[in-house]
């Protein structure tokens, strides 16, 4: 028995619905590798802010919860190889006058990123002639962007491009991915965090990721939520 | 994506079900967490008013610490590391052992001392407010010092206590939605999560303030009441 932690408020990647089900791309994962391992999983939703400190005092077993592997939270947890790595990308309004995002192109322009995130961490090391504002999570942004306060925000694509699609998302436009996109700030993707020293769990959990990748679970899955593939370059 | 109607709707395809929920989860916190708080707070403010220096030093480091530190973090501290701590105890007995420390109970621990620490505060002014007459009135007609609390000074005691104590309950109230940090689902974590589902931010924060607003005025009727009952009758001279 497996207990699984994740946020359940991040569509189309963890989210809980109208109805109290737990859906999206992390959930379908989790459920493909937990069937790999032939485990019962059990998932809890926990808020982001303390999902590792729930993790270490041991309310669940596993963050599935498309958790950036980061050597800052290295330090504090295990993580298992990527189950995707989706780019980061800046959303503005239609009629931005941007026609890039190089660090130029942004001087003297507000971003709005969420902080104790990749994306804040590289907007504020790479547009330095910004204004970089800080969020506690990506709706609050978006709503300030579409009220006109920001000229541009920066995310992961498929968080932008999904709230693209809704009607607050008709104001803005993606405006580009900034390149390069570093591994030392983005880190190598998404991974599933256990607590420190169970690299026993940790071995399973990648022979079941490699596994699902080979028989085309994992491309279900992939093809169900986007239009693009999720899990970018192998390695 | 729905109408307002639908997705304020009770059910499958609507919010109000979970909202309601959260509500439910909100008043009963701030229900359990009050008399733990006022028992507390009330043997605190005792304390501080003790002849006692040691006692009265305790009491004061009491309220020094729960009043200093953020709510957030008395929170975590009980929440996480009681959990670490405890499991940490019952593994040298028992090695391998998970403890679940429940996320209710915590969220009542913490937010229980932290509102005792204020309302200590509150007694404590409220004693003050008693003329030593009071106690010498009861002492002199053969009443023990715990009749003389209960039937002499309590009563009084309340009287002057109430509008603190009114205020620190709204605070209280209001206060529950940190719990939704440690994974309790009250009316806040509810109408974040609706929000982002369903990328209505407005709609569904408005309706949370909504719900704390009804919440308010229908602790403003209760604690109307109260004071109806323990009433303005000054105790004639």
């Amino acid at each position: 028995m497996l207990k699984i932690g994740t946020e359940g408020a991040y569509p189309p990647f963890n989210n809980l619905t109208a109805d109290g089900q737990l859906v999206g791309f992390d959930i379908d994962i989790a459920n493909a590798l937990c069937a790999e391992m032939k485990v019962t999983c059990e998932f809890v939703t926990q808020d982001w802010d303390g999902i590792i400190p729930a993790l270490q005092a041991g309310k669940f077993d596993a963050i599935i919860a498309s958790m950036s592997i980061t050597p800052e939270r290295a330090e504090k947890v295990d993580f298992t190889q990527k189950y995707y790595n989706t780019p980061s990308a800046l959303a503005g309004p239609k009629d931005s006058p941007l026609t890039g995002v190089t660090k130029a192109d942004l001087a003297g322009k507000t971003i709005g990123v969420a902080t104790s995130t990749t994306h804040f961490n590289y907007a504020s090391q790479t547009y330095t002639d910004s204004t970089i504002k800080g969020y506690p999570t990506s709706q609050e942004f978006l709503l300030d962007l579409s009220n006109g306060r920001l000229d541009a925000v920066e995310d992961d694509i498929s968080v932008l491009e999904e709230w693209l699609k809704t009607p607050d998302g008709a104001c803005c436009k993606l405006l580009g991915q900034p390149s390069p996109q570093p591994d030392e700030i983005f880190g190598q993707g998404a991974g599933i965090a256990v607590r420190k020293g169970e690299t026993d769990l940790v071995n399973k959990l990648n022979a079941a990721i490699k596994a699902i990748r080979a028989n085309g679970k994992y491309k279900e899955i992939n093809d169900k939520y986007f239009s693009f593939d999720v899990y970018g370059s192998e390695n | 994506m729905g109408s307002i109607g639908t997705l304020l709707s009770w059910g499958s395809d609507g919010w109000l079900d979970e909202i309601a929920y959260g509500v439910f989860v909100t008043v009963s916190l701030a229900v359990a967490t009050l008399p733990l708080g006022l028992l507390i707070g009330f043997f605190v403010a005792l304390a501080k008013q003790s002849s006692e220096a040691s006692v009265r030093m305790a009491g004061n480091i009491y309220t020094t610490i729960f009043r200093g530190l953020p709510e957030l973090v008395t929170l975590f501290l009980v929440y996480y590391g009681a959990q670490i701590g405890i499991q940490a105890v019952i593994r040298t007995v028992q090695p391998g052992a998970t403890v679940d420390v429940n996320s209710f109970i915590s969220g009542m621990v913490a937010l229980g001392v932290v509102f005792s620490a204020y309302v200590s505060e509150v007694f404590l002014s409220a004693f003050r407010a008693i003329p030593r007459g009071q106690y010498e009135g009861g002492y002199a007609i053969g009443l023990t010092k715990g009749q003389t609390m209960r039937l002499v000074v309590l009563p009084q005691l309340i009287r002057i206590a109430l509008p603190g104590l009114a205020n620190l309950w709204l605070i209280l109230l209001k206060e529950t939605a940190l719990v939704s940090a440690i994974g309790l689902n009250d009316i806040l974590r509810w109408s974040g999560i609706a929000a982002r589902v369903e990328r209505e931010p407005f709609l569904f924060y408005s309706f949370a303030a909504l719900m704390y607003l009804c919440l308010t005025i229908i602790s403003s009727f209760g604690i109307n009441k109260i004071e109806r009952a323990v009433g303005p009758q000054e105790p004639a001279r």
